[in-house]
């Protein structure tokens, strides 16, 4: 049998201060980062135009945004996209927004136009043409703020039923915490926000979601155990317990990741750089959110004697069907 | 549940997968040499996102630039069945025309190769009118007044340059053989004028100056690099208001050119038509040797009975055919009452234009101007590089995942490999069954979910570990390792599903896929990893007797 970190017994939650130094840190970084400059969102959110080109030549950069300057397109990001030969031109200043409400296409038509007369009509191929007007990625990004809270929002009523408020919270608390390293993350990386990254971000909070799951349903049966122990022990144990499933996991997860990072194409590279981060802020604020969080409640508002019996009442399958194991013990 | 009665449940899954999944023999509307025809084809039935197999997303709004709509929503109720007929006959495999939200009109289509053809044939208006040209001289009367109006004038964009005043100065003769000349060749001659885009602005006879009486009554035209200038003296509200009442003034959709010169022609048309497009029952393209393209329609009987009284009444008369508020083509003179038969000319454009226009005018003019708020475009070579490169980015994270569990679990590892093939069996039944799209996301989203799909198997086998090492047997550990693993299981899928589920209510397009394979992978993984992999263990401790003693986990 090939065992990994079995049997551990590290004292996980000793180092909180430290990590929690650390998070802040990280997450202030990103959040003065972005203070000075705001995030790349992409057309989808601003508005504006993407357009994926392939030429038939490597062109030069220069002549590119020289053709869509005289076309009165400014500012204008020209990008290589994959190959030499492939380019992405991003117009999402606001004159080039603006110019799209009375119909987005405008943009594109003219981009294609000038590039295909500077450089011939049968040397360039538009792959890919995205554009999208103003009011449209103002919708889309409120949508996007609606899901995020949404989702907590259904999480915390969830854990709620089948915990109780105080691992709800903690829950709730730790997967804010990966939102917030997240986007300090894309920031620091300068990744750009899109639909699917959100749609990324959203998979990492799932996915530490799971993860604090996985600890706290460890803890709330070895609190049934009933064990003569403080509930930093309790935590502690089963952190511990529970490593080989984070490993291997985490592993697994990790292999899907990188096969997407490397082999998937550059479309989804951002999407998968989001989920490898997540991996990491996932596990980190499972051990070191939720645990300090569920300590510092448990503190506040300390359960009445009892209340460990009262916490098991509130999981259904347990009592519906009463472990043999924790009965011999 | 007895174990034969969990091969059964199983087997029969696998078989419902392989059905759901089984290439099938399609029928696909498919355009062949302009010419709509049914064609089957055999393919694995798995709908693929506009991103993975090519093609345009168009969103349309109301256009209220040119005037409010006041019920938004039932102008949209109105242009989807109009948008529905056209996309319908313009002969897209399986197109997607909905509504979204209250005024929205949603245009999918895919594999389409020409994106600015298809999208006139969603946006063009096709509305059709039939106007008499006016015949007393109502602008000629009313050009006094437009002159003293723009004398003080500025029209901002005009630049005035030397050569400006030799183009109004067309020479009167030049104009009587102007309509005779050939019309064919203009397209080149009308770039090298516009290039020279200039105009005189104000002074005397600020209006006058620039336009010249055409050949027929009604009919003006004005030099190519004036055209700028009176299209903008023609917006001003004074200007408007000094035209005269009754009438209307369109440009004529072509322009035509003399001595190297090229003019453009408006004409003044009674503003009531004799009859509009709304009776046309039939509109098909043709090519005639003397006109060129053209299109010949039909009018219903109600249509062909106004339209004969209405001709009857302006025997002698110029009528001008206006297809959203342009003259199309030069207003026939009318011989005598017409019936249920017309044509309109295409001045020179392509065979594929007058399809387009018999097409839009068969399904019906929309009523209401519409503007493109969204396109998306992917090219078909583009979404076959994304399938590829999807696939290999899965074949390795199966892979990588397959050795990892074979390596740590061994012959229980094995087992979860055996859970893990049929996982990928059943969700990518589940989105073939229920006609879910795969999207790009989507598909990163299945690459994914195979790493995140063993983890229920991991938390069973590390609870079974537990168990043995407590000394149980291992039929005990076996059943105590998943009874005390499927708390924990059910608790983090179902909040990974709620999370795609609020996913699925608030994306668009392809995240909305993402949101569909996570919550078919979450449902497949509970099925595999729970009960398949316990039939397994269930399958080997009955065959072997070496079983009892130990577990190779």
């Amino acid at each position: 049998m090939l065992r990994i970190l079995h049997d551990t017994n590290y004292d996980f939650i000793r180092w909180w201060k430290v990590m929690a130094a650390i998070t802040i840190a990280f997450i202030l970084l990103g959040l003065g980062s972005l203070a000075i400059k705001p995030p790349n969102y992409s057309i989808e959110f601003t508005g504006g135009t993407l357009m994926q080109l392939e030429f038939t030549q490597p062109p030069d950069v220069g002549v590119i945004r020289q053709t869509l300057d005289d076309a009165a397109i400014h500012g204008a990001e020209i990008q290589q996209f994959g190959t030499n030969r492939e380019f992405t031109v991003r117009a999402q200043d606001p004159s080039a927004v603006s110019a799209q409400s009375k119909g987005a296409e405008s943009i594109a038509v003219t981009i294609e136009r000038v590039l295909k007369t500077k450089f011939g009509e049968n040397n360039l191929k538009v792959m890919r043409t995205e554009a999208v007007g103003p009011r449209v990625g103002q919708e889309l990004r409120r949508g996007a703020i609606i899901a995020i809270l949404l989702s907590f929002l259904i999480t915390l009523v969830y854990l709620s039923i089948r915990f109780e408020w105080r691992f709800a919270t903690a829950a709730v608390i730790a997967t804010s915490h990966d939102v917030f390293t997240t986007i300090a993350f894309l920031k620091l990386m300068h990744l750009e926000i899109s639909l699917t990254v959100v749609a990324g971000l959203l998979t990492v909070l799932g996915y530490s979601l799971n993860d604090t799951i996985i600890i706290f349903d460890r803890v709330r049966e070895n609190l049934r155990k009933g064990r003569k122990e403080t509930l930093y022990e309790t935590l502690n144990r089963s952190i511990n317990e529970t490593l080989p499933r984070s490993i291997l996991t985490h592993a697994t997860v990790l292999a899907a990741t990188l096969s997407l990072l490397f082999f998937a194409g550059e479309v989804i590279r951002p999407f998968a750089w989001v989920m490898a981060f997540g991996i990491i802020t996932g596990t980190f604020s499972s051990i070191y959110v939720a645990a300090p969080v569920l300590l510092w409640i448990e503190r506040k508002w300390p359960r009445k004697t009892g209340a460990r019996q009262a916490s098991s009442t509130a999981t259904p399958t347990s009592r519906t069907r009463p472990s043999p194991a924790t009965a011999t013990r | 549940m007895s174990l034969k009665y969990r091969i059964l449940c199983i087997l029969a899954l696998i078989g419902a997968s392989v059905w759901a999944l089984f290439p099938r023999t399609v029928v696909e509307r498919v355009k062949r040499n302009g010419e709509f025809v049914y064609d089957t084809v055999r393919r694995v039935p798995l709908k693929r996102g506009l991103d993975l197999q090519g093609g345009m997303h168009l969103a349309l709004e109301v256009d209220e630039s040119k005037g409010a709509v006041p019920d938004k929503s039932k102008a949209i109720d109105n242009a989807l069945k109009v948008v529905r007929n056209r996309i319908d006959e313009f002969g897209v495999s399986e197109p997607l025309v909905q509504k979204a939200g209250n005024d929205r009109i949603i245009v999918e289509l895919p594999g389409i190769d020409d994106p600015r053809r298809a999208q006139d044939v969603v946006q063009k208006s096709a509305f059709l009118e039939f106007q008499i040209t006016d015949k007393t001289q109502a602008l000629e009367k009313a050009l006094p007044r437009l002159d003293a109006l723009l004398k003080d004038k500025k029209v901002a964009a005009a630049v005035t340059t030397p050569g400006a005043k030799k183009d109004t100065t067309a020479s009167a003769a030049g104009l009587q053989s102007l309509f005779t000349a050939d019309t064919s060749k203009k397209a080149d001659s009308a770039k090298t004028d516009s290039a020279a885009a200039v105009g005189t602005v104000g002074g005397p006879g600020a209006f006058s100056k620039l336009v010249q009486q055409g050949q027929m009554p009604g009919e003006y035209v004005v030099a190519q690099p004036d055209v700028g200038t009176v299209t903008q003296y023609l917006t001003m509200p004074d200007v408007i208001a000094a035209l005269p009442p009754g009438k209307v003034l369109r440009w004529s959709s072509d322009t035509v050119s003399l001595g190297g010169r090229t003019y453009k022609a408006f004409y003044v048309l009674d503003a009531k038509p004799i009859i509009t497009g709304e009776f046309l029952t039939n509109a098909k393209p043709n090519t005639s040797p003397t006109e060129g393209n053209l299109v010949e329609f039909t009018m219903s009987n109600e249509g062909a009975r106004r339209f004969r009284t209405e001709t009857g009444r302006h025997i002698k008369d110029y009528m001008a055919i206006v297809l959203d508020q342009k003259v199309m083509g030069q207003p026939p003179v009318i011989q005598g009452a017409i019936g249920a038969r017309g044509q309109i000319t295409m001045g020179g454009k392509d065979l594929q234009a007058a399809q387009d226009l018999a097409l839009v005018l068969r399904a019906g003019s929309l009523p209401v101007p519409l503007k493109v708020v969204e396109v998306r475009q992917i090219g078909a070579s583009l979404g076959q590089d994304s399938i590829h490169k999807g696939i290999t980015a899965g074949v390795i994270a199966i892979a990588l995942v397959v050795v990892i569990m074979l390596g740590y679990y061994r012959f229980s590892g094995a087992l979860a490999v055996g859970a893990l093939v049929l996982y990928i069996l059943y969700t990518l039944a589940a989105l073939a069954g229920f006609q879910a799209v795969l999207t790009l996301p989507g598909l990163a989203g299945f690459v994914l979910s195979i790493g995140i799909a063993v983890d229920a198997n991991v938390l069973i086998f590390e609870r079974i570990r537990e168990e043995l090492a407590h000394g149980k047997t291992v039929r005990t550990a076996i059943d105590e390792g998943f009874r005390h693993a499927m708390s924990a299981i059910v608790d983090s899928n179902v909040s990974t599903a709620l999370t795609a589920a609020v996913l699925y209510q608030y994306g668009t397009g392809p995240v909305r896929g993402f949101a569909v394979t996570l919550l078919a992978g979450i449902a497949a993984s509970m099925i595999t990893s729970i009960f398949v992999v316990r039939t397994f263990y269930m399958l080997w401790l009955n065959r072997s007797r070496d079983a009892q003693q130990s577990l190779s986990i």
